[in-house]
């Protein structure tokens, strides 16, 4: 059972995180007076730091059930309601440890630029919006930190605001990315004119009665499932990223493509597996198509590409794909073991859950690694172009290395925690054992086999040829830099060589989005 | 006082937003996009008022929740306006224009 903490309590990491942001502009102020230009980024990161040591403690206090906290006198099913279970730990953890080492990066990485207790304001609240989405317990919570935590991406890819790229591919996001939360909305403002609440567990029970009209219930999950799939990438609704990312500072790129996107699957996942339950309504099949097209579609244009940013960002849409499959088996075998009985399909839908998470775990890493040295490379040899970065990788010891595993981890070679992802992914798929996921699952074994095409592709340009003529004189990043990469790195080794605290991690947030005890 | 019936006004916002979808599709101006975007909010929000007012219809209250919902949503609005005519802003100091078709360096 769900045991229920002061409102204050539950809020702590948000409001730490809001906390420090609103004293960055004074840390600037002081900077500026003191002509420093570290202090800004040392006070986000001890922020960053504080919130992770709350995080962990409240993950170790965690119940069985999870906590759940609400405003005294005002509770649900109308009033604000937290709640704080093992996937929002899950995701919380992830959010602020990625965040964390982001702002260890930027403190070098962007000591040229100017503004910066701005960027760190926004870096900090761009955080708070992300913990906030992944402990909404109702759609009213969720809605005003999805808006937060998109109002501070928009400004944070046009943060470069002297160039025209930044500028350009800020408002191309802005248009795109408020029409899908407008779509949402109306998908939230159907489900409180039919149920007359916004709360989760609420809705879940009305929506689970036999007298509700499937027709309504289909149009809303198709709002919502457009609305946050244009902030998760879903092709075809993806022309924003490949803009937004290179445009954007690459500790930015890092952000929006490791947690900002994986924010929004969280939002699909949270609010259409609880309401709706996969077992009643049939969308798994939807997930699954769109996951197909999204990795097809992606990873054509990768393959395309020569900016290096651009094609990483492609990547990620790749992987969404993979997540988004995760998603579908889930809901696919749910619906087949209510309707036939199979138990593998039971099985099978709860491994694709486990591998789905996993697999946004090892994605946020690994491409928060790979943009990171990417902003490194770029930053030295003041190029994108993958031809002119050959034998970066040898000019940077450390950073190539890291690369090296990042991509070898994208790619799925064990022992990499990619592989693990990738792993369970697939043997989901094919434990579902109907012809239509068999045939599906094929399809994106051979999109994974595909992408490590390029992949590899990069890893020859950028670390195995021998030094290109524009890297003859590069040296390796600053430690500031280099140390979170390597910690990047780390992490992926480990969890490829140990993956079991993680995958009970995992497994234990799947069975609550499934609500088994 | 005759009151209209709250179809009336769900209506009405559905009109909006297809007013607003052919604002943003069709205009070259960047501040008509934005325009564009603040419409089709608003018509949201009205789609949000009426649905929770048929809820209680004959009675004249609307629950206080979608009430809520609404002044919450306005002012993200207002916020989402700032940033983009900001960008605006600066993407006329970049092109000194305001047309779209002109913005088409990215590969759209």
């Amino acid at each position: 059972m769900a045991v229920e903490v002061d409102i204050l309590t539950a809020l702590k990491p948000i409001i730490v995180l809001i906390a420090f942001s609103a004293l960055t502009p004074i840390i600037g102020y002081v900077e500026g007076k003191l002509k420093s230009k570290h202090a800004s980024g040392i006070f986000a990161t001890i922020g960053f730091l504080v919130t992770l040591a709350l995080v962990i403690d409240m993950y170790m206090h965690l119940p069985a059930g999870g906590f759940t906290s609400s405003f005294p006198g005002f509770g649900p099913p109308l009033g604000v309601e937290l709640r704080i279970d093992a996937l929002s730990m899950f995701m919380i953890a992830l959010f602020c440890g990625i965040g964390f080492l982001v702002s260890i990066y930027s403190i070098k990485y962007m000591e040229h630029d100017t503004g910066l207790d701005r960027y760190y304001t926004m870096l900090l609240l761009l955080v708070a919006g992300m913990v906030g989405v992944a402990i909404a317990g109702d759609f009213f919570t969720l809605f005003v930190f999805w808006e937060l935590m998109s109002i501070a991406s928009y400004s944070l890819v046009s943060f470069r605001k002297y160039r025209w790229e930044p500028i350009e591919a800020g408002f191309k996001y802005l248009v795109m990315s408020t029409l899908g939360s407008l779509i949402a909305l109306l998908g939230i403002a159907l489900l409180y004119g039919y149920a007359g609440t916004l709360n989760f567990s609420a809705l879940s029970v009305i929506f689970s009665k036999p007298t509700v009209d499937p027709a309504y219930c289909y149009i809303v999950i198709t709002l919502i499932l457009v609305g946050f799939g244009v902030t998760a990438s879903i092709v075809p609704f993806h022309t924003w990223l490949p803009d937004a990312h290179p445009a954007a500072p690459s500790s930015i790129s890092a952000m929006l493509s490791g947690l900002v996107i994986k924010a929004a699957v969280y939002a699909i996942a949270r609010s259409v597996f609880t309401i709706f339950a996969p077992s009643v309504f049939n969308y798994g099949i939807v997930l699954v198509v769109f996951a197909i097209i999204t990795a097809t579609v992606a990873n054509v244009k990768a393959l395309l590409q020569r900016d290096i940013k651009r094609l990483l960002a492609f990547s990620s849409t790749v992987n969404i794909g993979f997540i988004i499959f995760g998603l579908g088996v889930a809901a696919y075998g749910m619906h087949l073991w209510a309707t036939t009985g199979a138990n593998l399909a039971l099985t099978a839908s709860v491994i694709g859950l486990i591998g789905a998470l996993m697999h946004i775990l090892s994605h946020a890493i690994g491409k928060g690694l790979l943009f990171l040295a990417a902003g490194s490379f770029i930053t030295r040899a003041k190029t994108r172009n993958i031809y002119d970065l050959e034998g970066v990788g040898r000019a940077m010891p450390w950073t190539g290395a890291s690369f090296s595993i990042g991509l070898l981890s994208l790619a799925g070679t064990p022992p990499l925690a990619g592989f693990v992802s990738k792993f369970l992914l697939l043997m989901a798929g094919y434990s579902v054992g109907d012809l239509f996921m068999n045939i599906a699952t094929s399809l994106m074994l051979v999109n994974s086999v595909f992408a490590t095409a390029y992949y590899l592709r990069l890893l020859q340009v950028c670390v195995i040829r021998p030094k290109g003529d524009k890297v003859k004189a590069i040296k390796e990043a600053s430690a500031i830099i280099v140390v979170p990469l390597v910690l990047l790195m780390i992490a992926l080794i480990v969890i490829g060589c140990y993956p079991w605290p993680l995958v009970d991690m995992a497994q234990k947030a799947a069975f609550t989005l499934f609500q088994v005890p | 006082m005759e009151v209209l019936p709250p179809q009336a006004y769900f209506a009405t916002s559905i009109i909006l937003l297809v007013i607003g979808i052919y604002c943003i599709v069709s205009k070259r101006n960047m501040i008509k996009t934005v325009i564009g975007i603040e419409i089709i909010t608003m018509a949201v929000n009205m789609v949000f008022l009426s649905l929770g007012w048929m809820r209680t219809y004959p009675a004249q209250l609307i629950d206080p929740l979608a009430q809520a919902f609404v002044i919450i949503s306005i002012v993200i609005g207002g916020a989402i306006a700032a940033v983009a005519l900001s960008l605006v802003t600066n993407a006329y100091r970049h092109y000194k224009t305001l047309d779209l078709k002109k913005l088409r360096r990215l590969r759209w």
